[in-house]
């Protein structure tokens, strides 16, 4: 038996006393001394019965040299035990029995000796089978230390991984404390100077708008515009983090009761514009409400600005089977499109595949849908061509199934 | 000056401060109003206390706070006067740079009466400014112990 690793006072002692039985078993294991044993125990067995006879103790030689029997038995196994039974017996009628100093047996001592030998091999039956207990659970012993060792092991290592495991969180957890604490001060700090730049040039501008020529006055614009871009592009960074952050707050949503919320209020911006919307059925689907309007708002403002060069837009918005447990919504146009090696390029953070002057925006709308998509589970993608339109699909969980897993745990 | 505040800016930033009191001026409200530029100074003018001592003791018509300023917070001033039985009744009206939602949410727990969130857009701010300093300084009625309209 191997034993790895033992560890602490309690792995010591274990081996300390493992190594003493080994020692013990292999020293009995050797025949010269197992042998040699028999014949010492006969000895001292006869040396002490000869002693008892000194002192006129009669009749204690049969016991005395059992006695030899039963330890040679327990100590040294079968083989010796039979030789230890032999030789007290040759000693018993060689010393003790008429006539004395000869191997001769009378016909009246067989009995004596039978008797003899039957108690000398009952003794050592019973001191075999004590043995043999006694190894069985020396064994058992010795297994279940080594369980309790590797136990105590298993017990170290799960402590370490816990431990890892907190520690893990307890970074995780400062990291998040640091982002938080970070996009709170650009929220405060970095928006303060950017008002100051608006503001004191817009101040400047009335003031000396009158002394200014046309190039310096489209300068002022260009101060002007480019800071209230960056505020835009702060504002929509938040945002974005800020949907990193927050919690989900999810229940069944009526997609479809959504989808015409958000259509009804971007119609509001695009009066004056033919547009043609069409708005299939949508079923039930489980999410955050707010967080998926403003994939929704994302989605379908982007169809409105990008089909503005179209004489007649069309905006369509609805679902595919999708998979089961899944629902599939896309909101399809006819508008600028895009093309499809860029496809990847989409949904970064800034990444814009149209100039400024073409279609405004900051590029952040579609990294913020999918950054919310993705916080639902659900995956998100892109289909187009140049001039022939896009369609955006998004996938969530159904309400039914995400009901049934939710009674399910429970 | 002091005397007749019926606006209490409480604005580290002096620009903030300059443009805050320009957008008032267009409605001839920059007279009406003391600066503090830290939390401590508006706890001490609100409590006519260190070198507010001897201004007499009506309340502003309105306080507009920052949040993010030196040694005591606007959030931890808006707390000091909300639980003080003389000052719980001034209008208070945040004035800041965020969006943050929990400063929002913290506001509005400590009973705040308006959130402004300055607009980066001078004439969406001054806009803003103008019509908080018109509806809480002339139109609202302030509550007993306030600076009066001048007659």
């Amino acid at each position: 038996m191997t034993i790895h690793r033992a560890e602490g006072p309690i792995g010591v002692r274990v081996r300390g006393t493992l190594a003493r039985w080994n020692l013990e078993s292999q020293r009995m294991r050797s025949p010269i001394l197992r042998y040699g044993l028999s014949v010492v125990s006969v000895a001292i067995g006869l040396g002490l019965a000869f002693a008892l006879q000194y002192y006129r103790f009669h009749d204690v030689e049969l016991p005395v040299l059992t006695m030899s029997i039963a330890v040679t038995t327990w100590y040294a196994g079968i083989g010796p035990s039979v030789l230890a039974i032999v030789l007290a017996v040759a000693c018993f009628n060689y010393f003790f029995t008429e006539p004395f100093y000869s191997f001769a047996v009378s016909a009246s001592d067989l009995p004596y000796f039978f008797v003899f030998i039957t108690w000398a091999l009952i003794v050592a039956w019973f001191s075999a089978a004590g043995h043999r207990i006694e190894n069985g659970l020396r064994q058992a012993r010795d297994r279940l230390q080594v369980e309790l060792e590797q136990r105590k092991h298993r017990e170290d290592e799960i402590r370490q991984l816990n431990r890892e495991l907190a520690r893990q969180a307890a970074d995780l957890e400062a990291s998040n404390k640091e982002l938080e604490s970070f996009a709170y001060s650009v929220s405060h700090d970095l928006r303060a100077p950017l008002r100051h730049v608006v503001g004191y040039a817009e101040l400047l501008q009335r003031q000396a708008s009158s002394s200014l020529d046309d190039k310096s006055r489209r300068f002022m614009q260009t101060i002007l515009e480019s800071a209230k871009r960056m505020g835009n592009l702060i504002d929509d960074l938040l945002g974005f983090s800020r949907i990193g952050r927050a919690e989900t707050k999810k229940a069944a949503v009526n997609l479809e009761q959504l989808v015409r919320e958000v259509v009804a209020e971007l119609r509001q911006e695009t009066n004056g514009r033919d547009i043609d919307w069409k708005i299939g059925a949508l079923p039930m689907c489980y999410g955050d409400r707010s967080m998926l309007k403003i994939v929704l708002v994302n989605l379908v403002s982007n169809a409105v600005k990008f089909t503005r060069l179209q004489s007649r837009a069309e905006i369509q918005i609805g679902c595919n089977g999708g998979k089961e447990s899944q629902v599939e919504v896309f909101v399809r146009d006819n508008g600028a499109g895009f093309d499809m090696q860029y496809v990847n390029k989409l949904f970064g953070v800034f990444q814009r595949l149209h100039c400024p002057e073409e279609f405004e925006g900051t590029g952040i709308g579609l990294a913020t849908a999918q950054r919310i998509i993705h916080r639902h589970g659900g995956q998100m993608r892109a289909e187009g061509a140049v001039d022939r339109g896009a369609t955006f699909y998004f996938s969530l969980p159904k309400a039914q199934d995400a009901a049934e897993r939710i009674a399910n745990t429970l | 000056m002091s005397e007749l505040a019926r606006i209490l800016l409480v604005e580290d930033d002096p620009r903030d401060v300059e443009l805050t009191l320009t957008a008032l001026g267009e409605y001839n409200l920059a007279n009406e109003v003391v600066v503090t530029r830290d939390g401590e100074k508006a706890l001490d003018y609100l409590y006519s206390r260190g070198e507010f001592s001897a201004r007499s003791h009506d309340n502003p018509a309105v306080m507009l706070l920052d949040l993010k300023l030196p040694k005591i917070d606007g959030l931890e001033v808006l707390q000091q006067i909300r639980s003080d039985e003389r000052l719980k009744l001034i209008p208070v009206v945040v004035l800041t740079s965020s969006h943050e939602e929990r400063d929002m949410i913290r506001s509005y727990q400590l009973g705040v009466n308006a959130y402004v969130v300055k607009p980066v857009d001078f004439h969406e701010f001054v806009n803003a400014i103008k019509e908080l300093g018109v509806f809480w300084a002339v139109i609202n009625e302030p509550p007993p112990g306030s600076v009066k309209k001048a007659p």
